[in-house]
């Protein structure tokens, strides 16, 4: 283990540095150091902090900097203190005197809050070789770089782009071209031989010109219409085939990819939708997938017929002549280098385009929806003229886009045909003179070759270009289907009775790393016992049914339902025990009927008559002309805050789950829907272990026993009547509340009056 | 609950750490720990600094910077400067973009550096005075004061993701 030490994320730029570094270092053995890329005045360049086996030293590259060693004996809390676009370890020492070590920007505070763990473990009874292991998988994890080449990965542990070869990503998406073989290899077949016969009209003209017409043949001519008659025809049926052939393919593979996508979003657990927006997972679903068709489509097919295209010409037009085959090469270079500058130079204004017109459509997203408040406060003209000035901006963009779009093709085809007005002068003068053996037709057919051969020549051009937005598609998509998923280690796991005891043990939990949101978290809640979970926002009530839910598996110490880790029961199997009112009842898109039985697809319809029932839904189900059959739109148009949540509730009582989580479920109704929705929920906790987070205490009446959590620590735990007691935050809590209510009971006492 | 203003002489502070000060009103009580905070990091720099304590509770908010006693301004320009790190891109050197990553490299006023920006168009933004706010990979922040007068090599290279 010796050998890998020290454990460093990144090399020292400067020798003095590193000098400077060993010289304090002398004898000590350094287990691990964080080269940090701002020096200590904030500016950019290298400090570096280096933990030892007695302390932690801090060198800077700046001589005026003196650099201190602390011992850990010494240091009585180290803290890492995250500030704007910088983070410092903060190291009160046992005397009282204070030391800033190390100064980062954020790309850093992951490996620093790693420091601050070692540091803390190190006055526990965890070995220090385990400490040193979850220091190098953070290391490891953080250190966002290829090992291979360094360079930067798009999250840790992603295959390297750069290194993983193409050929691995490309390898990656045979999986869904190799069924669609038959098709792909059939339609190559049949665009070649469409293009086999595209050649053959050139050099029919070619005959009539020179031989048939000449010779006044009169059946030639007929015969030579019929040849091209059916030379056309079948070409134009070849196409049409072919066409068929590739759409069905491709459609097939796009809808393969996409389903596979979706499946593996569905999967993947809540950490990837907390760092990555679900707009851009939509994104790669829906529209990266179809560049990727497209592009594999163009792979697949145009690079051969286009091939075949090219060397087809190129080879009739030098056993035709190839002194003029020469000269019609000549603008070759040109197209070439035409036609890559333009794509690069057209592409950054289609990103702008396309960025503008989001600009524009997030103001109509913002106001038309809105228009109520818009209206409320008379805004409507500034509305109008925040949106005519992205609208203009988005003309701007576009109109230049459009000029260049419209400039840069004429160039090329304007020297295209300069090219074939050479070949007109020079092959027209060999004709009159009559000295070489050119003929009429044969300069005619050959005028057909050459603009057939620029087609090949640009789209060889700009291939590479679709190449790379390829294969960032395909990067983008890999990132989904690769990601781990959804954790399910006691998969098969399913006990046969769930009594509903609930513990947390030593649990902590953060979400980033950079500050703990829950602490030590010791609970245990008894078979159908209801606990009520009382705190202000952010003190972690959510986030600890989160950890129940199993949203997320990277907390620390173990959570058990009936004395078994919840890790270690098949996750599906769970969550069906486990039922979830949410602060915010989510509906889909579909009747009120499978919207309560989203969780029991095959309830009968009297069960969820009754959940609906005991939800007390079912009255104002049946207002509803439809009823049951209801078509509710998203988010649950068309319901009110309390019958949304009522159904959500009913959706619960459905599953007969054994532990209840309620999260505010009456944060957003009047008094009255409270009222109901309380007798729906009195009706669900019977006999079920709950979990109940609430902000209105009378929400909390039916609970056995109140939990008070403060910055995510337990702070009083017991019966209801026990706290008040006590006096502590609890009470206070009651106190406030009801003065409140008081209030505004006489509030409406005077209305009365 | 209404903020307690400073407007100018009423308060003195004293800088007792990296970016902690000493409070003292001269009409009641004297904070330690007590850290500044702009409400308004990214637009308005030397108005509406907040003062709050250690538990992050505002104790009061400086009108503006320039009304303090010197003593008092100057420490709390130095508590600013260690907590505030918002580099001024001066240039733009270089951009790579590998396969949907982008790289910029910037001359700063604190000196050159590389980041990667993750989303373009939610990640820089310009705003209505001409000022460009850039958000990198890490959540760290840059600003170009003017777009306008940075040089044409920078600009050619930003309007690649703008």
């Amino acid at each position: 283990m010796d050998l890998l030490l020290p454990i460093v994320n990144t090399k020292i730029n400067k020798p003095e540095l590193e000098n400077k570094l060993n010289e304090k270092l002398g004898d000590e053995r350094e287990l691990f150091r964080i080269v940090c890329d701002l020096k200590m005045s904030g500016d950019y360049g290298q400090s570096v902090v280096s933990f030892t086996d007695s302390g932690i030293l801090c060198v800077d590259e700046e001589d005026s900097f003196e650099p201190i060693f602390v011992k850990y004996d010494d240091i009585e809390e180290l803290k890492f203190k995250r500030m704007y676009g910088n983070a410092v370890f903060v190291a009160n020492k046992k005397d009282g005197s204070v030391f800033i070590l190390g100064r980062a920007t954020h790309a850093l505070t992951g490996l620093m809050n790693a420091g601050v763990q070692f540091f803390e473990k190190k006055g526990t009874d965890i070995s220090e070789e385990e400490a040193l292991e979850s220091i190098r998988t953070t290391f490891n994890n953080l250190v966002c770089a290829c090992p291979k080449c360094g360079r930067p990965l798009i999250r840790p542990g992603a295959d390297c782009i750069n290194c993983a070869s193409k050929g691995k990503l490309i390898h990656k998406l045979l999986k869904y071209v190799t069924p669609e073989l038959k098709g792909l290899i059939s339609s190559v077949l049949l665009s070649i031989i469409s293009t086999a016969v595209s050649l053959i009209p050139p050099y029919a003209t070619k005959m009539l010109v020179d031989d048939i017409i000449p010779s006044k043949n009169k059946v030639m001519v007929l015969m030579i219409v019929v040849f091209l008659l059916s030379a056309y025809a079948t070409q134009h049926i070849v196409l049409a085939i072919r066409g068929i052939i590739l759409r069905r393919c491709g459609d097939r593979i796009v809808e393969h990819l996409r389903s596979d996508l979706f499946d593996k979003a569905q999967r993947l657990p809540m950490r990837f939708y907390d760092k990555t927006s679900t707009g851009s997972v939509i994104n790669r679903i829906s529209s990266d997938t179809s560049n990727l068709q497209s592009f594999i489509l163009r792979i697949t097919q145009e690079v051969f017929s286009q091939a075949f295209l090219a060397v087809g010409i190129v080879i009739i037009m030098i056993s035709m002549n190839w002194k003029l085959t020469l000269l019609s090469l000549i603008p070759v270079p040109f197209i070439v280098f035409a036609s890559r500058t333009f794509g690069k130079r057209i592409r950054p204004y289609y990103r702008r385009i396309w960025r503008k017109w989001s600009a524009v459509s997030s103001i109509l997203t913002d106001s038309i929806p809105c228009i109520r408040v818009v209206k409320a406060f008379a805004n409507e003209a500034r509305a109008a003229a925040k949106f005519n000035k992205q609208n203009a901006e988005w003309r701007r963009v576009s109109t230049k886009a459009g000029t260049m779009s419209s400039i840069f093709p004429n160039i090329i085809s304007f020297v295209v045909t300069c090219g074939s007005l050479l070949i007109w002068y020079i092959g027209g003068n060999s004709v009159i003179t009559g000295n070489s053996e050119i003929s009429t037709g044969l300069l005619v057919s050959f005028i057909s070759y050459t603009s057939m051969f620029y087609g090949p020549i640009s789209f060889f051009a700009g291939l590479n270009d679709t190449y790379q937005s390829a294969l960032t598609s395909t990067e983008r998509i890999m990132d989904i289907l690769d990601a781990e998923p959804e954790n399910d280690s006691g998969k098969g796991n399913c006990p046969e009775y769930i009594k509903g005891k609930v513990e947390f043990k030593h649990v902590s939990f953060s979400y980033d790393k950079s500050k703990n949101i829950l602490s030590n978290i010791n609970l245990t809640i008894e078979p159908g016992e209801s606990v009520g979970i009382v705190g202000t926002t952010g003190s972690g009530k959510t986030t600890l049914v989160n950890l129940f839910l199993r949203f997320y598996d990277n907390y620390e110490g173990t959570i058990l339902l009936d004395g078994v880790d919840i890790k270690k029961i098949d996750m599906g199997f769970f969550r069906s025990q486990v039922g979830y009112v949410q602060q915010e009842a989510m509906m889909f898109s579909d009747t009120i009927f499978n919207n309560i039985a989203y969780g029991k697809p095959n309830a009968s319809i009297e069960e969820v008559i009754s959940a609906a029932n005991v939800a007390n839904a079912h009255s104002f189900i049946m207002k509803h002309s439809d009823a049951y059959d209801t078509i509710l739109g998203e988010r649950g148009v068309g319901l009110s805050g309390g019958e949304r949540q009522r159904i959500s509730i009913a959706r619960a009582i459905l599953n007969n789950p054994r532990v209840l989580i309620l999260d505010e479920a009456t944060s957003a109704v009047d008094s009255e829907t409270e009222k109901l929705i309380q007798d729906a929920i009195n009706h669900l906790v019977k006999g079920r272990t709950t979990l109940m987070i609430a902000h209105r205490l009378s929400t909390l009446k039916q609970a056995d026993k109140i939990m008070v959590i403060d910055k995510g620590r337990i702070a009083e735990f017991g019966t209801p009547e026990e706290l008040m007691e006590k006096k502590g935050k609890y009470y206070k809590l009651v106190m406030i509340q009801s003065m409140a209510d008081q209030v505004k009971l006489e509030k409406e006492k005077e209305r009365l009056e | 609950m209404q903020s307690i203003y400073i407007n100018g002489d009423e308060a003195r502070l004293t800088r007792t750490g990296l970016t902690e000060l000493k409070l003292e009103l001269f009409n009641g009580p004297t904070y330690e720990h007590v850290e500044a905070l702009r409400l308004f990091p990214v637009s308005g720099t030397r108005q509406y600094i907040s003062l709050v304590d250690s538990e992050g509770k505002e104790i009061a908010i400086i009108r503006n910077l320039d009304y303090l006693m010197p003593d008092s301004m100057k420490a709390v320009e130095e508590s600013l400067g260690a907590y505030y790190i918002f580099p001024k891109i001066k240039r733009v050197l270089a951009r790579k973009e590998k396969y949907g990553n982008i790289t910029w490299t910037v001359e700063t006023d604190r000196g050159i550096h590389s980041f990667d920006i993750r989303n373009t168009s939610t990640d820089i933004k310009v705003l209505y005075d001409g000022r460009v706010i850039i958000k990198d990979s890490n959540d760290n922040r840059y600003e170009i004061e003017s777009y306008d007068n940075l040089d044409s090599n920078s600009i050619k290279i930003m309007k690649n993701d703008m």
